[in-house]
């Protein structure tokens, strides 16, 4: 995946868009962006900097995963096994980019908090009862040659879970959801290793980065325009993350 | 049948009951079932009700107390069998008199250590089978779960009961209603010389094996840290040996405080002289001091290293967020080594003092566990997503109580089925009066 920084504008609409298709619960940002500033007042700067897994070809997650849960396909795409995932979470401290996911609640209740109470009689009438409201039917299906239960989300309590660049999708043929909705098409996905494919295209005779590169993780997701984030970034305007309203 | 005249009591108060014994076992049960309950709460809730959250958007730490707790059990468990192991190897015939207890307190360890490990898990059933269904030797949790749970565990086990069976035996010709137990645990030992002798070969062997294991275990508990170069402070050629000498230092305190209170209450100031005391509190100056200067290794190294967010974690750690626990616990490891230096250069062992150093180095032995697994996730975000935070809920604490109270159960209960001090001399003469 290529992400260009140029166009980026910050909307979150990959953010959305990957809520509504993987049917993650709140405080879960598998795709995250990150409004940033940066310098002192008033010599300071504001950029944008999308993050999803960067399914990296030498993924600590995958090294020190006890159960063979988290792994990474030929394709490219690391996932974890559903079924195998036992909840330690080491994969979760491995990460050096902050996109794993733990389900702290049972799946009932991961969508009903914070702001709604899905067992409001009124809500209950427009949902159905219905948990979360919409459920997406392709979550449920299983994927790969080996057939394991790798997409969406809030499937089960305590097993970890992060960004699948939309298996489910990509396995049709799709692009993942959050490429597909980004306003400016400021996202392109595609193989790497394909010279003509859309994102190789894309990449040709631009500058690029790769988050972290001096951790020797080699991510897939490689940025251009922009710059990487400085130790003095700080987030100035933060979706709904949990912190603070944890027992809601 | 036996008549009544005839019965006599079991020493070391085993199958006695007194009332000391059970106020201390009813408030090791009382413990546990806090624990019980706290953990109740966790899986009728998910694990929502632990302070833990996740890393990152959320800025929270994804291990906790719990994690430390595990690095801290299995730590107190190197002692137990490392002393029983060189007591053997060295013919340390003065020790004798705490080598049951240690080997008792590595097993009780290790259990509470699994069991820290399974309260951590998301799917503790899943856990317990795939671990081993799908084990990945590459994984540093391979080390943890295989090779410390498993395989430690069952060496100390068989350890424990082979050193204990001629006890065993020794109790197994007296009646008493722990008899036909005795027998089982005897197991047709009967205690001639040629039994004996390959006994003392076939311990002398484990124990010889069981030392390197335990260096491999401890050391596989810090790679599970020291080999994670995604987050500062963790990885490091110091991890290893620190964790195996600071397991000593926590599991020899441990041993010197169980000790105390088996000589106090089982009047035993014969059998665990001074000389052992002596003995022990050496050993814990030797590892204390050892460690400390990994403390000031590990300081300095992380006050001059380099990169903006090691240094954010470094000053976290000695003047922030965690300065008071680190700080605290550098006291509770240094006071307890003044302490035990001025004995050694005195030579006067005090039971008291010793008990103290036992109990503040196991103090500061949970803090820097804690530090070692809680500072690099909450400040250490290599990607810029703030500063976080971790406080242990109360359903952690419970379980936390918990875990600590099912050990004192467990040796309580052991204290009264078997002799936790082993019956070496009063055992020959019996032994030689039955024959005759």
């Amino acid at each position: 995946m290529a992400i260009d920084l140029d166009r980026c504008q910050g909307c979150r609409a990959c953010v959305e868009a990957c809520k509504i298709e993987n049917n993650t619960p709140s405080a879960v940002f598998w795709m995250y962006v990150f409004r940033l500033e940066e310098g002192t007042y008033p010599d300071t700067s504001i950029s944008f900097l999308p993050r999803p897994c960067q399914h990296c070809h030498n993924p600590p997650c995958v090294k020190v995963c006890p159960t063979g849960a988290r792994f990474h396909r030929d394709d490219g795409i690391v996932l974890t096994d559903f079924d195998r995932c036992i909840g330690c979470r080491y994969c979760e401290v491995a990460c050096p980019y902050g996109v794993n996911f733990f389900n702290w609640r049972k799946p009932e209740q991961a969508f009903a908090d914070y702001q709604l109470k899905m067992d409001d009689p009124d809500l209950a009438a427009v949902t159905g009862g219905l948990i979360p409201p919409y459920r997406n039917p392709d979550l449920d299906e299983l994927q790969g040659d080996e057939q394991r239960r790798t997409a969406g989300s809030a499937h089960y309590k305590g097993v970890v879970e992060k960004c699948t660049f939309c298996v489910q999708r990509v396995e049709k043929g799709l692009d993942p959801a959050c490429v597909v909705t980004c306003p400016v098409e400021a996202l392109v996905f595609g193989d790497l290793e394909d010279p003509n494919s859309p994102v190789s295209t894309y990449l040709r005779g631009r500058d690029q980065f790769k988050l972290l590169e001096e951790l020797g993780t080699d991510p897939s997701v490689i940025y251009v325009g922009g710059t990487p984030p400085t130790p003095d970034a700080r987030e100035i305007e933060r979706p709904m993350t949990g912190v603070g309203n944890a027992n809601a | 049948m036996p008549t009544r005249d005839m019965r006599q009591p079991l020493p070391m108060g085993v199958g006695s009951l007194t009332r000391g014994w059970a106020a201390v076992l009813a408030l090791g049960v009382v413990g546990t079932v806090v624990g019980i309950v706290g953990y109740a709460v966790e899986r009728t809730q998910g694990m929502v009700a632990t302070g833990m959250r996740d890393l990152g958007t959320m800025q929270g730490a994804t291990w906790g107390i719990y994690i430390a707790l595990v690095v801290y059990f299995v730590g107190v468990s190197f002692a137990g069998i490392t002393v029983a192991a060189l007591i053997r190897l060295f013919r340390l015939d003065k020790l004798r008199g705490v080598a049951r207890m240690a080997e008792v307190l590595t097993v009780v360890a290790l259990i509470l250590g699994a069991l820290a490990i399974i309260v951590d898990l998301g799917q503790p059933v899943r856990g317990v089978i795939n671990l081993f269904r799908y084990a990945r030797p590459q994984s540093p949790f391979f080390g943890t779960f295989s090779l410390v749970i498993s395989g430690y565990l069952f060496a100390s086990l068989v350890y424990l009961y082979l050193t204990a069976r001629r006890d065993a035996a020794v109790l197994a010709r007296r009646p008493s209603r722990l008899q036909g137990f005795f027998r089982l645990w005897a197991a047709g030992y009967e205690d001639t010389p040629e039994q004996r002798a390959r006994d003392r070969r076939v311990t002398f062997w484990l124990a010889l094996a069981i030392l390197p294991l335990l260096v491999i275990a401890h050391s596989s508990l810090g790679f599970v840290f020291g080999l994670q170069v995604g987050r500062p402070g963790w990885f490091g050629t110091l991890q290893a040996p620190a964790f195996v000498v600071l397991a000593g230092v926590s599991g020899v305190g441990h041993i010197i405080v169980l000790a105390a209170i088996v000589r106090k209450a089982l009047g035993l100031e014969r059998r665990i002289g001074r000389d052992a005391f002596g003995w022990l509190g050496l050993f814990l100056l030797g590892l204390l001091a050892t460690y400390l200067y990994f403390v000031v290794v590990e300081v300095l190294t992380i006050i001059y290293q380099p990169g903006v967010i090691e240094q954010r974690l470094s000053e976290a750690l000695l003047s922030g967020t965690y300065a008071w626990l680190f700080w605290g616990s550098v006291a509770t490891l240094v006071v307890p080594f003044l302490i035990l230096a001025w004995m050694a250069l005195t030579r006067t062992w005090r039971v008291g003092w010793l008990v103290t150093s036992g109990i503040l180095v196991n103090l500061g032995a949970i803090g820097k566990r804690y530090l070692i697994v809680v500072p690099s996730q909450t400040h250490g975000q290599l990607l810029p997503y703030g500063v976080g935070s971790y406080t242990p809920s109360l359903v952690e604490l419970a379980v936390t109580v918990g875990l600590f109270s099912l050990g004192a159960v467990l040796i309580t209960l052991f204290m009264k089925v078997f002799p936790i001090v082993d019956l070496e001399t009063e055992a020959s003469t019996e032994l030689e009066e039955v024959s005759a």
